[in-house]
């Protein structure tokens, strides 16, 4: 329309409904990766194909995001929370799914026969990092609400009850990771590239935790320092 | 002769106050339609009326300011008084429709102002009148009240959203302020209604105040009626397209905020209107929105058009002045 003078342009760009959106990207791709795992256990290789295939498209658009994100914040934007910490807190979200990618990628190298056991240590890591990275978004879908209370103090209390909460599951995380970790050091028999591959899966399994834990540390940190 | 300028002057005039239905008039009240605070026929209806009563019982005093308050009308032949009407309200109008064009954050006040400045000095360089005899201490006063309006307004809004969000929203959950606040805010529409249509009335007829040669203090209200009307027409014509495209970009405007910014515009604007001071109401909405901002009141605020709007103050004063000279300068060697 062109006959017109505004002054909508005092209304800067929002970078909180697209952090929502990243973080509910995180989400489904823990989602998804999990279920490529089970996929994998029950020798499905094709949906483990196919999975790997919308992890991939999961984090590129998580991607697009993040990279919106960066080029509107500029420097001539007042927001409600300090802009280095909102940067400093996308940067974590973003490894979320940036490191369900990389998992989602290295379970396909190899067909790895894994002892029972461990199997089972598995899928309970991947549940346990899959409800990190759930109690996780429910502290992120706190972002509208904190917005429209202007941060009110019982806001700010209930979004920040779920820091701690997301710190005990990756907490519990590690113990899994740790106690898997050393099964496979001691597991004579197993294939060495088996397990050279499962202790790395591991470990990217693990970082998925840490990366959702400090994630939510730099989401307080932004709330609670304005 | 003088009969056929003042008639083309009134048309002019007529044209600035559609623009400023179509524009100002309208930015003004699409908050009320981005907080769905009123339909959009509820607000044509509510701005129309009141930017009429605005115009017609509290606009003479700006009218005054900018009709006599800059150049000393009286002491200057009639019929230069006529032309040099004409050329303002020209060069204003021709200048408003040109950054309406290209969407420039542009002052109808300011180009008003500068116009009728223009107008002076056109006659001060013909030696009619010395440049002394431009009423500058007016002119200074109206330039301080462009720089003070738009800070008053966002010190005003800043504190009236800080009470919201320290005593209100802490005591009661938030969707239902906004749902009590979506009432008020009609009663702010209106108030913002009314102090626009007092304020603003001015640029467009207070060129044909000036042409037709008022001596005395009153100007007539036939004028300001006939400027009213001419803004109603805007918003009714024009304006409504203006409100939805604004309204729909700025949702996260909701009831309290909206209210915040428009009670603290409004004020603003009324207290300018009643010291006979030519402002922008825009910019003081815009002032108003980084009070709220400032309180932490919106996701975000681009201060960038904070810049672009002092670039258009130093801009538009000038130009209007120039084209204004440029206008006065063709017609009386024609006429």
């Amino acid at each position: 329309m062109k006959f017109i003078r505004s002054v909508t342009d005092v209304f800067g760009y929002s970078p909180f409904d697209a952090l929502h959106r990243h973080a509910e990207l995180c989400g489904q791709a823990v989602v998804k990766l999990k279920e490529q795992f089970e996929a994998y256990r029950e020798g499905d290789f094709e949906r483990v194909k196919k999975l790997e295939k919308e992890i991939d498209g999961l984090e590129y658009q998580a991607d697009l995001l993040k990279q919106e994100i960066r080029t509107h914040v500029t420097k001539s934007l007042m927001l409600p929370v300090d802009r280095q910490d909102l940067l400093n807190f996308l940067k974590p979200q973003d490894s979320i799914i940036d490191y369900c990618e990389h998992t989602t990628h290295m379970i396909t190298y190899r067909k790895m026969s894994i002892p029972d056991e461990m199997w089972a240590d598995l899928m309970e890591l991947l549940e346990k990092v899959k409800e990190t990275v759930m109690k996780y978004e429910e502290l992120v879908d706190h972002v509208a609400k904190l917005i429209a209370t202007s941060f009110t103090k019982k806001e700010v209390q209930d979004a920040m009850e779920h820091v701690p909460q997301v710190e005990e599951l990756e907490h519990q995380c590690d113990k899994v990771q740790i106690r898997l970790h050393r099964k496979i050091y001691n597991a004579e028999n197993m294939n060495l590239l088996d397990a050279l591959l499962l202790r790395e899966l591991v470990i990217q399994l693990g970082e998925i935790a840490n990366n959702t834990a400090r994630a939510a540390n730099a989401f307080r940190t932004m709330v609670l320092s304005r | 002769m003088i009969s056929f300028l003042i008639i083309f002057t009134l048309a002019v005039g007529l044209y600035m106050a559609w623009n400023i239905g179509a524009n100002d008039a309208a930015n003004s009240m699409a908050t009320s339609y981005g907080s769905k605070a009123l339909t959009l026929r509820q607000i044509i209806i509510i701005a129309g009326i009141l930017e009429f009563l605005g115009a017609v019982l509290y606009g003479k005093r700006v009218t005054h300011t900018i009709a006599k308050g800059i150049v000393p009308i009286e002491s200057l032949p009639a019929e230069l008084v006529a032309i040099g009407a004409l050329s303002a309200i020209l060069s204003a109008g021709l200048w408003i429709t040109l950054a309406t064009y290209y969407h420039l954050p542009v002052s109808t006040t300011h180009s008003a102002v500068g116009a009728m400045l223009g107008f002076g000095l056109a006659t001060a360089s013909q030696r009619l009148i010395s440049l002394n005899n431009i009423n500058w201490a007016v002119m200074y006063k109206i330039v301080a009240s462009w720089i003070v309006s738009p800070i008053f307004g966002a010190f005003m809004a800043f504190l009236i959203f800080t009470f919201i969000r320290m005593i209100i929203f802490e005591k009661f959950d938030v969707e239902a302020v906004e749902h009590v606040f979506r009432y008020l805010q009609v009663g702010t529409a209106c108030y913002v209604a009314f102090a626009h249509g007092s304020n603003d009335v001015a640029n467009a007829i207070a060129p044909v105040a000036a042409a037709l040669g008022y001596i005395g203090v009153e100007t007539p209200v036939w004028l300001l009626v006939l400027g009213g009307i001419g803004i109603a027409v805007g918003i009714a014509t024009w304006g409504y397209r203006v409100i939805e495209t604004v309204g729909k970009r700025i949702t996260e405007l909701t009831p309290t905020r909206g209210f915040s910014a428009e009670f603290a515009t409004a004020t603003t604007v009324i207290i300018a209107s009643s010291l006979g001071m030519p402002i922008s109401t825009t910019h003081t909405l815009v002032g108003s929105v980084i009070g709220v901002g400032l309180a932490g009141g919106l996701a975000s605020v681009d201060l960038s058009v904070v810049r672009r709007i002092v670039a258009s103050w130093l801009l538009t004063v000038p130009v209007a002045a120039g084209l204004t000279i440029a206008i006065y300068t063709v017609m009386v060697v024609l006429i």
